[in-house]
């Protein structure tokens, strides 16, 4: 794939609702491979920046890439080749696990036997072999959440925005969707997503932190604490402290 | 457009309303229940009404208006040496009218039609009425006025009755039509409505909205899952008309469902377009009697339009159901073809017409504000 330089791109993209700047003039480019997250507190600007990145949201201004088509314009030529898992576990409660990857899988154009085969690898994967039948609203919390990736896996695709996958799951659990995120990377997908777990930026391949609509540091955890190291005078190793020494740094303290 | 796209959204409909039974036994015992406790209970077909009939005159002719009147279904008659103190019959009896011929009524009456109307000397038969319930006391007042026209050779005027439709239409028989149309609207427009809003709510819609599935293939997968259950719908309510209550279908039964189908197509779209006014699922159920009351009171339902106040009619016209009530009696009772009742037929069109393009227009607001 030599189309696009960036399989996620942002120029300066903004999205204003009213008054308020969800997303503030965010550049970033994530290259083929990467794990890259997007970091900051509940608010800050992340759903926004992916549901601009997913086609969901049209930018007020700059221009939001995916496979180096113009979102949300161009979302039908590149819409088979992404997955997207939203904040919301977004699988359908009244429908058992079986028949959520088939209707998610059909509307990808998959076959039947294409569908069987990737959900028995996906439950394997995500350990619900024994649910296959079971209801979504009877699983727990975790349960739900593979389920939910499992949904944006299904068809293969080459890119993945996830928004806050880890969400709400217990320390265990996130390892083992960290687990997951690695191995799919090294299948070689290229993997966006946003948490506000300020130790899972360590991670990332980089990891962009963002507050307040704002992009205010970019790069990979060794060189956003060496940084953060520079400022304050002493080694910092704790991504919660790296994040507050950056954002302290900022001339306007992030705000626009 | 891709069929298979369609499909999967059809299949998936169908199958979240297949997991809730409750829903699913909502859907198949409303038209049931609807048709079982309306047609009996609404029938508007009065009976056991009682009336003390009083005969002073004692001649064939006021024999005959006895016969006629106990031969309507709707009295209960009891007829009655004498009567000093009627109202004290109708407060203390609890008779709802009574009925007093006068002596020499026979006579005034044959003298009048002798003399032609310049005479002053005129039959009077004596009615005491309990007015407490208008309807009982309309249907007296009409089956009194029947009793004595229709004296045959020895009455004034002979009424013949022609029936347009073969036979004698009951509540019941123009009942069904409406009822086909009201299950079928509420059933549609109240799970699309809630399926449409959970998907926002759970996010799948999200999911679903950066897929390959289109705006239309979206809509249209609704639309082809609620036309099948439209379809169960009409043909338990039919059957039911059918077997308990032995309706009169005199039209073609294809068209019928055709156009019953067609009125859930638009159906899907009000509640799709009403989807776009709710957050929550609670903030949706604010929309079930907006669609149910004016449905029931105003579509010439249970009462004829004509009975609805006149500043309210427009309001009538408003209501798709009263398209779907016109159209569908047009089919059933009148035996017509769909385009012989041109305003019915239009007016379902404009609805499914209106309903999907505002649909498809607001679907693409609720998914975010792109594309």
């Amino acid at each position: 794939m030599t189309d696009f330089q960036y399989v996620f791109a942002t120029f300066d993209v903004a999205k204003r609702f009213g008054a308020l700047a969800a997303v503030d003039g965010v550049s970033l480019g994530i290259h083929v491979g990467e794990i890259y997250g997007l970091v900051g507190p509940s608010g800050a600007g992340k759903t926004t920046l992916i549901r601009m990145l997913s086609g969901l949201a049209s930018p007020t201004a700059g221009r939001a890439e995916l496979l180096g088509a113009p979102m949300p314009d161009a979302r039908r030529t590149i819409e088979h080749r992404f997955g997207y898992m939203p904040q919301e576990r977004a699988v359908y409660r009244d429908l058992t696990i079986r028949e959520n990857l088939l209707f998610f899988g059909q509307i990808y154009g998959m076959t039947r036997p294409r569908i069987a085969g990737r959900t028995r690898e996906l439950l394997d994967l995500m350990k619900l072999e024994g649910h296959l039948h079971q209801r979504a609203d009877r699983l727990s919390g975790g349960e739900k959440q593979r389920l939910s990736l499992a949904c944006a896996l299904l068809h293969e695709p080459e890119a993945l925005l996830l928004d806050e996958p880890t969400i709400g799951l217990d320390p265990a659990l996130r390892r083992e969707f960290w687990d997951h995120f690695h191995a799919l990377n090294s299948s070689g997908r290229t993997i966006l997503l946003s948490t506000h777990y300020l130790n899972e930026a360590a991670w990332c391949d980089r990891v962009g932190l963002i507050q307040r609509g704002r992009l205010i540091a970019d790069g990979a955890p060794d060189a956003l604490r060496a940084e953060a190291s520079r400022i304050s005078g002493r080694a910092e190793s704790e991504m919660e402290d790296v994040f507050l020494i950056l954002t302290r740094a900022q001339p306007t303290g992030g705000r626009p | 457009m891709r069929t298979h796209r369609v499909r999967a959204v059809t299949e998936r409909v169908l199958r979240q309303i297949w997991h809730d039974k409750r829903v699913l036994a909502f859907m198949m015992i409303l038209p049931a229940i609807a048709m079982v406790l309306f047609g009996y209970s609404f029938s508007g077909d009065i009976s056991d009404v009682r009336i003390a009939f009083v005969d002073e005159d004692g001649t064939d002719l006021t024999a005959s208006i006895l016969e006629n009147l106990q031969a309507d279904d709707a009295f209960d008659i009891t007829p009655l040496e004498a009567a000093d103190d009627p109202e004290k019959l109708l407060l203390d009896d609890g008779y709802a009218a009574v009925i007093r011929i006068p002596d020499k009524f026979t006579s005034l009456y044959y003298a009048h039609f002798a003399m032609g109307v310049a005479t002053s000397a005129q039959g009077t038969i004596d009615l005491t009425l309990d007015e407490s319930d208008p309807q009982i006391a309309s249907t007296v007042r009409m089956g009194l006025a029947d009793a004595v026209m229709d004296l045959g050779e020895g009455g004034p005027v002979d009424i013949e009755t022609r029936e347009l439709y073969g036979v004698e239409i009951r509540f019941i028989d123009s009942f069904a039509p409406a009822i086909m149309g009201f299950v079928v609207m509420l059933i549609s427009t109240v799970l699309t409505l809630l399926s449409v809003v959970r998907e926002k709510v759970d996010g799948t819609f999200s999911r679903v909205w950066v897929s390959p599935v289109r705006r239309a293939e979206f809509i249209i997968g609704y639309v082809v899952a609620f036309g099948l259950i439209a379809l169960v719908q009409s043909l338990i309510v039919l059957t039911i008309g059918k077997t308990v209550f032995d309706i009169v279908i005199n039209g073609a039964v294809a068209w019928a469902f055709i156009c019953t189908i067609l009125f859930a197509v638009g159906s899907v779209g009000l509640g799709t377009l009403l989807s776009s006014l709710a957050q929550t699922e609670s903030q949706a159920i604010v929309f079930f009697p907006l669609v149910l009351l004016p449905s029931v009171l105003l579509s010439g339902m249970m009462w004829p339009i004509q009975a609805i106040p006149r500043l309210l009619r427009p309001l009538s016209y408003l209501v798709p159901l009263t398209y779907s009530n016109r159209l569908l009696r047009a089919i059933m009772v009148k035996g017509l073809d769909p385009w012989e009742e041109p305003v019915g037929l239009a007016g379902v069109l404009v609805f499914v017409v209106l309903t999907i393009a505002v649909a498809s227009a607001v679907l693409r607001q609720s998914a975010g504000e792109a594309e």
